[in-house]
């Protein structure tokens, strides 16, 4: 049977040589289709970012560090890196407070519930901008929801100015923390059941179980992730934008609003202004997502 | 979802008092939560209905002329439009561009990942600000005659979402193990093109999906790279900050505003439900890396 | 009408030899099992024939035609992944009916074909199931059945069985034999398990470290391995280090034999458990029962000998019933026939 068939069927070998065009050789069949996508990265991203780089060291008399100096003098600019840089640990440790034991329990969770919880967790994550920032309003704004109601059990409570930074922070955290929660959940899976058992059967404690054990292991994930709250927190624009709407310019000082400003209003300094910001949150960001490399590696040694 | 359950279910089945406890307080958390997630939302969604709301808890009275007039306005429409057009072809360019990348680098060329890679980390770190910055600066060098044009932001949201596209791509081609799945078919007599409509696109539809929803919802919301890149380009984002920063107490400008804020919150719902959905009850955006762990131990 | 020829094929993975210089000549109906630890390149093998694979040089040969540089799928191949690598959103019909479909059979021949093969594999009740819904033993059948669709003239098998629990591997491996006979297709089987690589091929060829060090029927490798390494990896031996004198190497009384001739101070001689034959009294070399593990018809002893001033120890198989009254601790004398023991070289 076998044979009959496979001859009537399979025109086996052509004349022609190889149709394989690769594996050896053919530098453009091993990287065509890649070709667009690596063109979107080299026209969207890093063409820009060497040009932006590039347009601080250079002025009309070549290479200098002149556009550095000046903006890096002045105090508004100094103000607005120490605010930004306070509000990103502050933003990413409060996320890491709250956000740590909700990961614990979300990752442990029956499927059905984990979903509700995730979907949920995944809207108040991707939520932001602008329209976080009228939901701030609406709720702790100087008529919001939440600010009438305390107001009608404690006449005297005033709410945060909505362009003060204490304001910037409780709206980043509104998306801040669950998106925590959404980065640190997978590590909480990392934690075997199996593990605590077998602490038990070798008489440990809980607590002689999470601080030789537990913590360890959790460490390195939890950091990374807040790492990136941190990251992520300081180049916040749409948030801090809707809420500084109102103050006219009196409200906090931060990086992202400097650089928005600067190019909107500051015709004659704001390119430069807003390069040189633009380049100091690049190479926060690049710190940061270099250590976060090396934390992940390191969170991933023990698999 | 049903095969993961006994596994997460182990913990829970000490009992006992101190089982109680720990239950009362995972409930207050929850309960805690559920009303932070809620609040803001129902505030914003009262104030769409609201006629006035000044000085008492609760509105004095509920209308949906504010639902009715935002509907009805054309330049609230045509910034709906735009960013729902924008948001599609964002989505839709990226999968075109990573779904044939990422492949080529699983079944072809492995050099192309650590480039693919290295490339998603630029957006992933680096703020949408800067980059719409870097962007506007680039393209008046290169092309100042595409400055505010919808070319220039459709460019600049691809290049900030594919790495959601990339990332959910990826991951599904390793959890339908396509290099097997490839060879298999080539193994079987199946001619490339077949290959991939037969094989490879209905094992990662799952991915396909939830990226271009990630990257859709992605550019739906972008606000400062549009406002950077897309000077005259008028998205419900930039209506939106328009909107509020010219808010100046009269009746009207903050409910139109909580309605769109309503439209889109209810939008991202519904993106959301469906990545998690497609994601079978599995957290959407992973610690890009610790993906790898996830993966471990599932063998 | 198809073996499959290798002729001087290697395959170098920057500057590593995968496969170095390996010629093999498959005949037409044999099943020949590619046997060898990890990385000793019998899946390397496997893959170029199948074309995944494309050799650094050397030539392939299917059926006498040159296959070398020809795509996979113009291969007259079908191949069985050790992850089965089932398309998971085709079902089993759909799975194996796939080859035909693309090769575009009409409609008819493609549902007769189909049917003969479900029946062939037996997976006719689970025709209409998808992948994750049938057990690991019935997914490789149903792999089988794929590879087998196109009545491809030689099948390969990447180590088929090893995701699979003992019971069903045994089983499957024994179905696997009877449909290869039945269809009879050319196949070549890696694995790295000697007792299935013996039990399932007419010939077995040793593989190590990217070279075929020997290829025989079962019998004949399981009794006279050609290399040092056939002999460790085929079986289990004993390997006792031992001293040249006067061009013989010897263990007391035990046995005495020519020392083989590439050697100059030492050799191992290899010797079965079951040829070892242990007595109480003097007619041998003394040995002492270290330790006693009953196997159920035979009993396996530990023993722990002199060889000249340091202490050897072997194992030896006897009847159980004979052991009965060995005890751990005593001493026995150890005689091994000389025609069962073979000598190689130390290495230098």
């Amino acid at each position: 049977m076998g044979a009959t068939a496979s001859a009537g069927s399979t025109p086996i070998v052509r004349e022609s040589r190889p149709t394989r065009p690769s594996r050896s050789s053919g530098w453009i069949a091993a990287w065509l289709p890649a070709i667009p996508l690596l063109a979107l990265v080299a026209l969207g991203l890093v063409g820009p970012a060497i040009v932006l780089v590039a347009q601080t060291f250079v002025d009309a008399g070549g290479f200098t560090v002149a556009q550095w100096t000046r903006v890096l003098g002045q105090a508004v600019n100094q103000e607005a890196i120490v605010t930004s840089v306070a509000l990103g640990l502050c933003s990413a440790t409060i996320s890491l407070i709250i956000g740590a034991p909700v990961a614990a329990l979300v990752s442990r969770m029956l499927a059905g519930g984990r979903a509700f919880w995730l979907g949920l967790l995944n809207v108040a994550a991707n939520f932001g901008g602008i329209g976080l920032a009228f939901a701030y309003l609406a709720t702790l704004g100087s008529v919001g929801m939440l600010t009438l109601i305390i107001q009608s059990l404690l006449p005297s409570f005033v709410p945060p100015r909505s362009s003060s930074v204490i304001a910037l922070l409780l709206a980043y955290e509104y998306t801040n923390i669950p998106l925590f929660v959404l980065l640190t959940i997978p590590a909480f899976g990392v934690l075997r059941d199996e593990w605590w058992e077998a602490a038990q059967t070798a008489s440990a404690t809980r607590v002689q179980f999470w601080r030789r054990v537990g913590i360890p292991v959790l460490t390195p994930f939890l950091a990374s992730g807040w790492l990136l709250i941190f990251t992520w927190a300081i180049g916040i624009y749409g948030i801090a934008y809707g809420l500084a709407g109102q103050s006219g310019g009196t409200g906090a000082r931060i990086i992202t609003l400097q650089i928005g400003s600067a190019i909107q209003s500051d015709v004659l300094n704001g390119t430069a202004r807003a390069g040189v910001l633009s380049v100091v949150l690049m190479a926060i960001a690049t710190v940061s997502l270099l250590s976060y490399r090396a934390l992940l590696r390191r969170a991933l040694r023990w698999f | 979802m049903s095969a993961a359950a006994p596994a997460v279910a182990a913990p829970n089945r000490r009992a006992g008092a101190g089982g109680t406890a720990r239950r009362a307080a995972e409930a207050a958390l929850f309960l805690g939560l559920g009303l932070y997630f809620a609040v803001p939302m129902i505030a914003v969604l009262l104030y769409s209905l609201a006629t006035r709301w000044t000085a008492e808890v609760l509105p004095e009275a509920y209308t949906l002329t504010w639902w009715q007039s935002t509907l009805a306005d054309p330049e609230i429409l045509a910034a709906f439009q735009t960013t729902l057009v924008l948001a599609t072809l964002t989505a839709a360019v990226d999968v075109a561009l990573v779904v044939p990348a990422a492949y080529w680098a699983r079944v072809r060329n492995p050099r192309i990942r650590p480039l693919v890679e290295t490339s998603a980390a630029i957006p992933f770190a680096l703020p949408y600000l800067v980059i719409g910055f870097a962007l506007l600066q680039f393209s008046g060098i290169v092309a100042p005659g595409l400055q505010g044009t919808f070319p220039l932001v459709v460019l600049g949201h691809c290049a900030i979402a594919f790495p959601f596209v990339y990332w959910a791509v990826d991951g599904s081609m390793a959890a339908a193990g396509i290099e097997r799945l490839s060879e298999a078919g080539e193994t079987c007599g199946a001619p490339p093109w077949q290959i991939i409509r037969r094989i490879v696109f209905p094992n990662i539809t799952p991915g396909i999906v939830s990226g271009s929803l990630l990257a859709f919802a992605t550019s739906f919301g972008e606000f400062a790279l549009t406002q950077m890149v897309g000077r005259g380009i008028y998205t419900i984002p930039i209506w939106s900050a328009s909107a509020i920063r010219s808010y100046s107490g009269e009746s009207g400008d903050f409910n139109r505003l909580a309605v769109v804020t309503m439209i889109s919150f209810f939008v991202l719902f519904v993106l959301s439900a469906i990545v998690v959905y497609f994601n079978r009850g599995q957290a959407a955006r992973l610690l890009p890396g610790a993906a790898t762990v996830d993966k471990r131990e599932q063998p | 009408m198809s073996g499959v020829t290798l002729e001087r094929v290697t395959k170098t993975f920057s500057q590593v030899h995968a496969l170095d210089d390996v010629s093999l000549e498959i005949v037409s109906g044999e099943l020949v099992a590619l046997l060898g630890p990890s990385g000793c390149g019998k899946t390397t093998l496997l893959r170029s024939v199948a074309g995944l694979e494309e050799p650094t040089s050397g030539r392939i040969l299917i059926g006498g035609r040159d296959v070398t540089g020809v795509p996979t799928r113009e291969r007259p191949i079908g191949m069985v992944f050790q992850s089965y690598a089932l398309f998971p959103n085709l079902t089993v019909r759909q799975n194996i009916s796939f080859p035909l479909e693309v090769r575009h059979r009409p409609p008819a021949e493609i549902r007769e074909r189909v049917a003969e093969l479900l029946e062939i594999v037996r997976l006719g009740p689970q025709a209409d199931r998808y992948p994750h819904q049938i057990s690991g033993g019935q997914a490789q059948r149903c792999a089988l059945g794929r590879a087998l669709a196109p009545s491809p003239e030689v099948l390969l098998l990447d180590e088929p069985l090893s995701a699979l629990d003992a019971l069903v591997r045994t089983r499957l491996r024994d179905e696997i034999r009877r449909i290869q006979q039945l269809v009879k297709t050319t196949a070549i089987y890696v694995t790295h398990d000697q007792s299935e690589a013996m039990a399932i091929a007419d010939r077995v060829a040793v593989m190590n470290h990217g070279r075929v060090e020997q290829v025989a029927a079962p019998p004949a490798l399981y009794e006279e391995p050609a290399t040092e390494f056939a002999a460790t990896f085929v079986g289990s031996r004993n390997a006792l280090e031992l001293p040249i004198a006067d061009g013989r190497i010897g263990l007391g009384a035990a046995f005495s034999i020519a020392a083989p001739a590439a050697s100059r101070e030492r050799a191992i001689a290899f010797f079965r458990p079951e040829d070892v034959q242990v007595a109480v009294g003097s007619m041998g070399h003394p040995a002492v029962v270290e330790m006693k593990i009953f196997l159920g018809p035979t009993t396996r002893l530990h023993l722990a000998t002199a060889v000249g001033d340091r202490t050897a120890r072997l194992h030896a198989d006897m009847p159980s019933r004979a052991a009965a009254h060995l005890e751990e601790g005593s001493v026995v004398a150890v005689r091994v026939d000389p025609q069962h023991v073979r000598a190689f070289p130390v290495d230098a």
